[in-house]
């Protein structure tokens, strides 16, 4: 790199490190003799070293460190020099621990030490009395050596004590909690040769750092030239706004219906029995509601909205045909029963309402995207709640050819493949019922829909005539989780906000 | 679904013919099952059916008959011989109001083996389960002939009456012994919850031989490997649905080499004889195949096709087997001939007529207002419906005002609707504390809220920000920016909210209507969640506001 746009690229930290490199190598010494907080010094040594500027480098050693003791010991001084003082000539050991507030423990010490170096002479009566002897004055005149070294600045580096103090030192670190020694890393940092060749040449104090609209409004800015900066550099993550994964792909699945000529129905998520279940024929006694196996609520009970002319039509249907050439399930339909509410289980319940609308429109090619609800486990393949994609079409000549068509149709929309199986399937209200098998470019073999053709008990009763009506249902989960990339249907749901943050954006 | 086992090899026997597992995948195909796996070591076979009304399925019998007729190895109806016999079972009056119905017969002739006894019980289990509807509707009960002596008696009893040993005990019990000390006592005593009397199996020498539906004799109601005749009941609530089942057992029973004998069961007032195997008709409808698949068949394709999948034409009149009864309507065998016609054959056409694709307005508006908070830097999220009152209430420090609740759920965590949608976005700080802030989300959904008995479902968004210096201003920003992008004027009075910090807490009024709660989370509902970040946010009813925006 030239050296001159070098220079220029330096922030305002590293040219005030840059020419203290001179003389000065310690991080620490380095952030004191530029101003800088010791962080900041370090940001401008790692930029430097970035550079190939300086090159760091990290060195252990012993320092001697202040404890808890030490510390205290620093500013009251030494617990012997305090009992030295405040013997006067003769004081009992409970005067002396008036006037230091020393501990007993330190007290006890105090007696040992001080009597070990002759400092002292006691006498034993009711109460200890003790007198200070000439040795004890002799060392309170000349001044104790292990005080004068904790009043040195900590920490020190044990290489730079001289005699006397490693001696002083020596004496402490048996004591508790004066001093101890530990080792601490240093860092340090050199000139390379490119750093030397650097610093030879003139520092440009004058580099716009940030520019501002002072300077625009002025045209300061004319002329100087704008620090340079390490493009290549990383920088902190921020994060955008988003849509969930899992809604923006069911967004883009409605989109796709829209543009098929589908129209949207809606139906609640409370629903009678009547919706759920009766008027798409499933008998109230029957196996089939084992596979529907769902959420009754507790209050309110009954619903209080049912056309009474379709549940009389439907109740028809069930007992004897309704007048389809059927002869019905042929059992006492409970119109009570079909009053109850329940937590849709199947998005079909939508269908239901609208077939038996003022506003069907025949023919019509309707969608739903509904949250649907089932008694069930939840596991990695079992959410509480799931959403479920189908609709009908309705129209006058249509028949199981339509069926595949739209089938087919469906898998080369949502499964990009012209490779289908049509398998024979049940459904309680469909009859054909026909399963949609797509040969997905990359997942292979998958089941995307279920349909069939509604059952004339089933129209008849709602619409009022019987008309063809194709039904269908899209399982997209799946595919939804492939796109997505992930292997647990619970991550459809997740509540893991990193997760949220970095989904994979389906396009 | 009922998934039945059986060897490949048995099932090659049955149809006299090698089929490969190719075949029988596409044969368990066209009966709308699959095959579920197959251990190439044992051979043994396992198939799903998906069809619950097809009952007559749910055996290597039965399928083995489906693919008999399928490949034209059998055509129409498939044969049975019923031998004379007078065997006969005494239905008392006292059974009327408790379990009113039961049939039977005597099959002869066959050494039981092993797998052949597992496979009568696997048939007697799925049909009880499924089709007898765990017992309630109809139980079987299959007893060894040599021990029994006939006629036999079918009658209500008084439950401390009649004691015998049962199956899985060595204990002579009475009946309201059994109900309470044994497992399929308490399994299946509720189905006789409401009756006095209970019934019981009787023979001439006064032998107990069950105890219907509950459990049977360990002496008369076992099977025992090595014999070679057996008696079989069927009980129930309705004499059509258990002949079914009789039928279904008859067929295998004759298809594994027994000779049948009829039973005929005497009422009071009526003599019924099983199996019963007079055939049901319905009328052929050839446009309905037409108008169904698009497919003009001719007379002799039908009847191939209608011989195919077991039916009988004669006359114009389908007769239909003695082991279905699920055909309500033409449409039922049109299905059939479909199938076996073959759907990979019918042509696919696209649909011609012109439909305008549409949606709701509401759909419209509630996408707007997601694309605002996205550009304001909120990240979506989505949550079940189903939650719980401890965390839309207790944790939110709020009252209860009324909320859809489950009667019977699986886990108490997902036991209610939920009525608002931010206790949501607290459980997701609370799970995401260690990542990153400022953590701002918002959601969009359906929540329930119950006023007495009437039930109200409302579109809601409701959002949240926390970092450190989350405040009431940030939400009310947020809020503002949504109603003036659609150019409504709002109000914003100050509100006591139980969540929200007192003083600190907002409600936004669109001509006279609530539609928004906005303000600082209160410090006791965040230590709730565990949060030690600060926390803004609101919830706005945008259903309610859609219908502000509708009337300007």
């Amino acid at each position: 790199m030239d050296m001159q746009k070098l220079m220029e690229s330096l922030h305002p930290f590293e040219r005030k490190v840059l020419p203290l490199l001179n003389r000065l190598n310690v991080l620490k010494e380095l952030a004191e003799a530029a101003g800088l907080q010791e962080v900041e010094a370090m940001r401008a040594l790692q930029w430097l070293q970035n550079k190939g500027i300086v090159k760091m480098a990290e060195e252990a050693a012993k320092f001697a460190v202040l404890d808890e003791n030490g510390i205290i010991y620093s500013k009251l001084g030494l617990p012997e020099k305090r009992f030295l003082l405040a013997i006067g000539g003769k004081a009992s050991i409970s005067e002396i621990e008036k006037k230091t507030r020393l501990s007993k423990e330190e007290l006890a010490i105090c007696l040992g030490t001080l009597k070990s170096k002759a400092a002292i002479s006691i006498e034993k009566g009711k109460e200890l009395l003790i007198s200070i002897t000439p040795p004890g004055k002799n060392l309170l005149s000349k001044g104790f050596t292990e005080e004068n070294f904790i009043k040195n600045k900590f920490p020190i580096a044990i290489e730079s004590l001289n005699g006397e103090q490693k001696l002083a030192l020596g004496n402490l670190i048996k004591r508790k909690k004066i001093v101890r020694v530990e080792e601490r890393k240093t860092t340090k940092a050199d000139l390379t040769e490119l750093g030397k060749r650097l610093i030879k040449l003139e520092i440009n104090g004058n580099l716009i750092e940030k520019l501002t609209s002072s300077m625009l409004k002025e045209g300061s800015w004319k002329g100087k030239k704008f620090r340079r900066y390490d493009v290549k550099v990383n920088v902190p993550s921020v994060f955008a706004g988003r849509k969930q994964h899992y809604r923006a792909f069911l967004d883009e699945v409605r989109v796709k219906f829209l543009s098929l000529g589908f129209k949207e129905m809606f139906g609640p998520v409370v629903e009678a029995d009547f919706w759920n279940m009766d008027a798409l024929f499933m008998p109230q006694f029957h196996s089939a509601r084992d596979i529907h196996q769902g959420y009754y609520i507790k209050e309110p009970k009954h619903s209080k909205d049912l056309p009474k002319d379709k549940v009389e039509n439907v109740k028809n249907a069930h007992e004897n045909g309704f007048g389809t050439g059927s002869r019905g399930w042929q059992y006492k339909f409970d119109v009570e029963r079909t009053k109850r509410h329940i937590l849709r289980t199947h998005d079909t319940s939508i269908s239901a309402r609208t077939l038996a609308s003022k506003n069907l429109k025949i023919p019509g090619k309707y969608f739903q995207m509904a949250r649907c609800f089932r008694y069930d486990i939840i596991d990695a393949t079992h959410l509480p709640d799931f959403n479920q994609v189908g609709g009908f079409v309705i129209e006058e000549g249509i028949n199981f050819q339509h069926l595949k068509g739209l089938l087919k149709m469906f898998a080369e929309e949502f499964a990009e493949t012209e490779t289908i199986r049509i398998k024979p399937s049940y459904f309680p209200f469909t009859e054909p019922s026909a399963e949609l098998q797509a040969k997905h470019p990359e997942m292979g073999w998958i089941e995307l829909a279920g349909s069939g053709i509604f059952r004339p008990e089933l129209v008849k009763p709602l619409v009022g005539k019987d008309v063809p009506v194709i039904a269908w249902g899209v399982g997209l989960d799946r595919l939804a989780m492939f796109k997505l990339g992930i292997n647990d249907i619970r991550q459809l749901f997740s509540h893991d906000l990193e997760f949220l943050r970095n989904a994979k954006i389906i396009i | 679904m009922p998934t039945i086992i059986f060897s490949l090899n048995d099932l090659e026997n049955l149809v006299g013919k090698k089929l490969g597992l190719e075949k029988v995948q596409e044969c368990a195909h066209l009966c709308k099952g699959d095959v579920d796996s197959y251990d190439r070591d044992s051979g043994e076979l396992k198939i799903d059916f998906g069809d619950t009304n097809l009952p007559y399925l749910w055996s290597a019998e039965g399928f083995a008959r489906f693919i008999k007729n399928y490949l034209g190895i059998v055509k129409g109806i498939p044969p049975i011989k019923v031998e004379k016999g007078q065997y006969e079972i005494l239905a008392d009056k006292s059974v009327a109001g408790v379990r009113p119905f039961i049939a039977g017969f005597v099959a002869k002739g066959r050494v039981i083996d092993d797998y052949l006894l597992k496979q009568l019980i696997q048939l007697q289990e799925k049909l009880a389960d499924n089709y007898g509807r765990k017992r309630q509707k109809a139980s079987i009960g299959l007893y060894s002939y040599k021990k029994i002596k006939f006629p036999i008696h079918y009658k209500a009893a008084e439950p401390e009456s009649v004691a015998f040993v049962p199956l899985e005990s060595d204990k002579k019990l009475n009946l309201l012994q059994i109900i309470a000390q044994h497992p399929k006592g308490k399994e299946y005593g509720p189905i006789l919850r409401n009756c006095g009397k209970y019934p019981v199996l009787i023979d001439e020498n006064n032998e107990v031989l069950s105890f219907p539906p509950i459990i049977n004799s360990n002496f008369t109601g076992k099977i025992e490997m090595g014999d070679n005749s057996l008696f079989l009941e069927v009980t129930g609530t309705e004499e059509e649905h258990i002949s079914i089942i009789v039928n279904i057992f008859a067929y295998a029973l004759f298809e594994r080499g027994f000779a049948i004998y009829p039973v005929n069961v005497r009422y009071s007032n009526k003599i019924t004889a099983f199996p019963k195997l007079a055939r049901e008709t319905i009328g052929l409808d050839k446009n309905s195949v037409k108008s169904l698949f698009g497919l003009d068949l001719k007379q002799n394709e039908l009847k191939t096709l209608l011989e195919k999948a077991q039916y009988s034409l004669k006359n114009s009149r389908i007769e239909i087997p003695p082991y279905r009864a699920d055909i309500m309507h033409f449409r039922d065998v049109a299905e059939d001939i479909g199938i076996i016609y073959g759907y990979d054959k019918i042509d696919g056409k696209p649909l011609s007529t012109f439909t305008i694709g549409e949606t709701s307005g509401m759909v419209k508006f509630i996408d707007k207002v997601r694309e605002i908070l996205v550009g304001l830097g909120y990240q979506e999220a989505m949550s079940p419906i189903l939650s719980n009152k401890n965390l839309l209430y207790n944790k939110m420090n709020i009252q209860d005002t009324g909320t859809i609740e489950i009667e019977e759920f699986m886990s108490e965590t997902y036991s209610a609707v939920r009525s608002w949608i931010l206790p949501n976005l607290m459980d997701i700080l609370s799970k995401n504390k260690h990542v990153s802030f400022p953590q701002k989300l918002f959601e969009e959904g359906l929540v329930n809220a119950r006023k007495g008995s009437d039930i109200f479902e409302y579109n809601r968004i409701a959002i949240i920000s926390s970092h450190e210096t989350a405040n009431y201003t940030e939400a009310r920003q947020a809020l503002d920016r949504i109603f003036a992008s659609f150019g409504l004027k709002r109000e914003i009075e100050e509100v006591e909210h139980g969540s929200f910090i007192s003083g600190r807490a907002g409600r936004a009024i669109v001509n006279g209507r609530k539609v928004a709660y906005l303000g600082e989370i209160s410090p006791q509902v965040l230590s709730n969640f565990g949060l030690e970040m600060p926390v803004c946010g609101f919830e706005l009813n945008l259903s309610e506001m859609f219908e502000e925006i509708k009337k300007k």
